[in-house]
This record gives C-alpha cells, structure tokens and sequence, in this order.
C-alpha cells in the first residue's frame, strides 16, 4: 500500500458553517425560512501530510487555518470531502479545556487521558510519569478549583504528552506554565520534532515555523494558497 | 462471556470512567455524600406521601409502600432526561477538546442514576423482605428487566433531546415545562382506577404510565392493563430508534453548534 507512510489525507474537503448573527426572533424565523448565511471555512481543500513531515500552517486570521486543524483531529466533521488519518492524534491546544473543577487532579487525568484514547491500564501506568512531569506536588489529589492557571495548563500537557501521540497538533503558544517549565515543555516539544512523529504548527511567529517546519501551508480565503518548503513559502507571505 | 473487541473495549472504558466522575463530581464537597442517594427519595416520599394520603383514597394498606417505587422510577427518568437535555451545550469544553465517542456523555448520565436508582430498590427491596414479609419472589425477579425497559426509554429522550438542543435551545425550555406536567400525567402518587375510564385510556398513551403499573403490578399486586404494557414497549422502541437515528445525524457537527 502506497499510503502507509502517510499520517494525513485531506480529499475535496469542504466545511460550510451557518453564521449567527443577533438571534431572529420566532416570528422572523418562521417568515423568512432558510435566510440563514453561510459562511465557507474550507473550500474544496486537498492536503496529504506524510509521516514524520514537520508541517506549518500559516495566514491571516479567519483564513481557515483552525478549521482545518478541528477537522484533522476529527473534532468537526466536513460537509464535503474525506478525510483519513493514521496513528494517534493528539492536540496541544486548549490544554486546560475539559478538567473538571471539583475533581481532582488525578480523577482528571483518568477523563482527560481517556478522552485523548488512552485505555484505563495505561493512564494507570503513567500517572505517576504524568505527577512528575507536572510537579504541582501535594495538588496532585486535590480538586480542580484549587489550582492556578498555571498548574491546570501544565497538567494538560503532562497528559497529552504521555498520550504519545504519533500526529501532533500544536500552536506557538505552547510553552506552558512559569519559565522552569517552559523551558521543560518547550524541550519535551524539541524532543517530538527530532523524532519520526508528525508535527502540524499553526502559527503567526514565522521565525518558530520557520526554524522548525520543512514545509508550510500559507491558507487564505479558506484555501490552501501555496505550500512547499518553508523558505520560499515564508519568503513569499512576507512579500504579499 | 462476550468477548470484545479493542475499540468496544475502550469504548466501554470511557463510558465507565464518565459514569464514575458523573457519580463522584455529584457528591463531592457533600458532607452526608452518597447518604444522599437515600435521603432524597425518603425526603420526597414522605412529604407526598404525608400529603397525597389525605387526597388519593389508595385501596392499599400503605399509601407510602404504594407511593415509593413509582417515585424512584419517576425521579430516575425526570433527573435524567433533564440533565440530559443541556448536557452537549454543558460539555462543550469536551466536544471541542478532542474526538471521542459523544454518546459516553448522555449514556453516562443515564448509567449514574440507574445507579443511585438501583441503590434506593435494592433498600426498598430489602425493607420489603425483612420488615414487611411481603415478597412474591416470582413477580419481584421482574424488577430488573423493568429497571432495563425504563433505561431504554430513557437513553431514546435523552438522545433525542440532547441531540436537537444543540440546534435548537428551545428544546430544554420545553423539556423543562413539561416535566412536571409531565409528573402529573403519569400515575406516581394515584393509581388509574381512581380516574374516569375516557381519561385513563388516554394516560395509557404515556409510556410511563405502563412502567408504573407493571411496577406496582410486581411489588403490590396490583391488576394490570396488559395492552398498555405492549403499547408502552412499543413506543420505548420507537423512541430509542428515534433518539439514536436523530444523535447519530447531528453528533459529527455537534462543533459547529456549540
């Protein structure tokens, strides 16, 4: 099979959302039926990303460039199109979203490791790679509200690193927590470009996409505008 | 045993990790914690029942005894189906977070109060046994697959509501009308005989109305309409094929909503 070394395949992907403006009342609504506008997030976009490839995702805001990332981890669904994907995805983004205030942190772990595809056995295994790598210390057992920004964004890194992810999903935002740990999280990162895993960056910090990405994908107008490799692509969204 | 599959596996170890944080999150922080399971039917039996006795000439020797059972199963589907029903807009940090099987959180709320259901009838169950000595073992055994026909008719409006409230957020406003509307449409504090026959064929539509009887018809004794039984079951499967047909649509673009 020619795809297996690929980790991503995007084929006429269109995604269509309904824009809400100030709500109708109930009377507009069932006089004016079907005036809702559509907005096109995604129009017609064909992408193969191969394993191990270092991907960038660039452009201006509301280009298209998180749609395109909800619908790679599979969170949206395109209303055309299909996409394929292989290996274990993991997101880093939106780290803290989906921990429970009242419980605890442990209790966290078990949802959050869950809901990224980890079975019980193996969340069991890491949680005490997952405490370590947090090192919020006695917090570990205490409820959820009792923690700083800072501590619920490093345990939601602690997590998804142990997922061992083989795709991972990443803005430039994410060194976490106080410069102790950014510098922890930013080597944890470092490690995941070095070895053969997927990494797909969006990011508006050109010299990080730059540095890292061989290849970048500048979106515009909700369609791929150009990729290729990361030089020429940076050089000519700089020049736009 | 059924053997199953890696991903049904998994599947059924986050549904099981869900029901269990739905269980714990309830009771953290409460100082009498899972006594609450048992406080709050008690509570509510005996301040209807002290009520109700006065109203509703029940030809039973205990209108508490009569009252209890319906209650449980009337709490477990109105709890149920209302927390449901804003659970996908509630849980919107989940659905934007990562992509995991959505049914885990509506089931996991009908799993954590069957739960605290069963919990409350087995106590009943053995108050039954050990104080009142009054089981018919072979009608009791029905309690369970009663318990189930409930489950099932729960998880179908659960899936229903929840799924057309992520669109449409007038949903929970009605589920939140009719439930106790509902409450007195369906016979948890009377029995049927006590009404005129042109209104009691017409509660026999609410599929709540046979739980309740075949409750009643298992712990009491009580005479049962047999066709409302079949009615009942047929509308329960109606509705699940309903709930899941409608969920299974609109789930892949519950983000778009939310």
């Amino acid at each position: 099979m020619k795809q297996n070394n690929l980790a991503v395949k995007l084929v006429n992907i269109s995604k269509i959302y309904q824009l809400h403006h100030e709500k109708p009342t109930l009377i507009e609504n069932i006089f004016r039926k079907n005036s809702r506008e559509k907005f096109v997030a995604l129009n017609n976009v064909n992408l193969e990303i191969e394993k191990g490839d270092k991907v960038g995702i660039i452009g201006p805001n509301g280009s298209g460039k998180t749609t395109l990332l909800k619908i790679i981890s599979g969170i949206a669904t395109p209303n055309q199109g299909k996409v394929q994907t292989w290996g274990k995805l993991v997101s880093l983004i939106d780290l803290s979203a989906g921990f429970h205030p009242e419980l605890t942190g442990i209790e966290n772990v078990y949802q959050n490791a869950m809901l990224l595809g980890m079975n019980r056995m193996e969340t069991k295994n890491k949680l005490r790679e997952i405490a370590d790598f947090a090192d919020i210390g006695g917090f570990f057992d205490a409820p959820m509200y009792t923690y700083s920004d800072g501590m619920k964004l490093r345990l939601g890194f602690s997590v998804a690193i142990a997922a061992e992810p083989d795709v991972l999903i990443l803005d430039e935002g994410v060194a976490v927590g106080d410069e102790n740990f950014q510098k922890k999280s930013s080597d944890k990162i470092e490690e995941f470009f070095k070895q053969r895993k997927t990494v797909i960056v969006v990011s508006h910090w050109l010299a990080y996409v730059g540095k890292n990405c061989q290849r970048v994908i500048w979106m515009e107008d909700s369609k791929i505008k150009m990729i290729g490799g990361a030089d020429r692509v940076i050089r000519m969204y700089q020049r736009r | 045993m059924i053997r199953l599959s890696i991903d049904q596996q998994k599947w059924w170890e986050l549904l099981m990790m869900m029901t269990e944080k739905e269980i714990k999150a309830r009771y953290k922080m409460a100082v009498f914690g899972f006594l609450w399971i048992f406080l709050n039917p008690l509570l509510q039996m005996l301040v209807l029942g002290f009520i109700f006795q006065f109203f509703i000439p029940i030809k039973t020797a205990n209108y508490f005894e009569f009252l209890f059972p319906g209650l449980l199963a009337w709490n477990f589907f109105s709890y149920t189906v209302t927390k449901n029903t804003p659970m996908y807009i509630n849980e919107r940090a989940l659905i934007q977070k990562a992509k995991f099987p959505r049914e885990t959180i509506v089931l996991s709320v009908v799993l954590s109060n069957l739960f605290h259901f069963l919990m409350a009838l087995v106590v009943f169950v053995l108050w039954e046994a050990l104080v009142v000595h009054e089981l018919h073992w072979w009608r009791w055994w029905l309690l369970p697959v009663i318990m189930m026909w409930l489950a099932f008719l729960t998880t179908g409006f659960s899936l229903l509501f929840s799924s057309l409230n992520v669109k449409w957020r007038d949903v929970n406003f009605g589920v939140q009308a009719i439930m106790p509307l509902w409450f007195y449409a369906t016979p948890v504090v009377y029995s049927l005989d006590l009404l005129p026959e042109w209104l009691s064929r017409w509660l026999y539509l609410n599929p709540m109305t046979a739980i309740m009887e075949m409750l009643r018809w298992t712990t009491l004794g009580l005479s049962i309409n047999w066709i409302s039984v079949g009615w009942s079951l047929l509308v329960t499967l109606v509705i699940f094929a309903i709930g899941v047909y409608v969920f299974k649509k609109e789930s892949p673009f519950f983000d778009d909503w939310v």
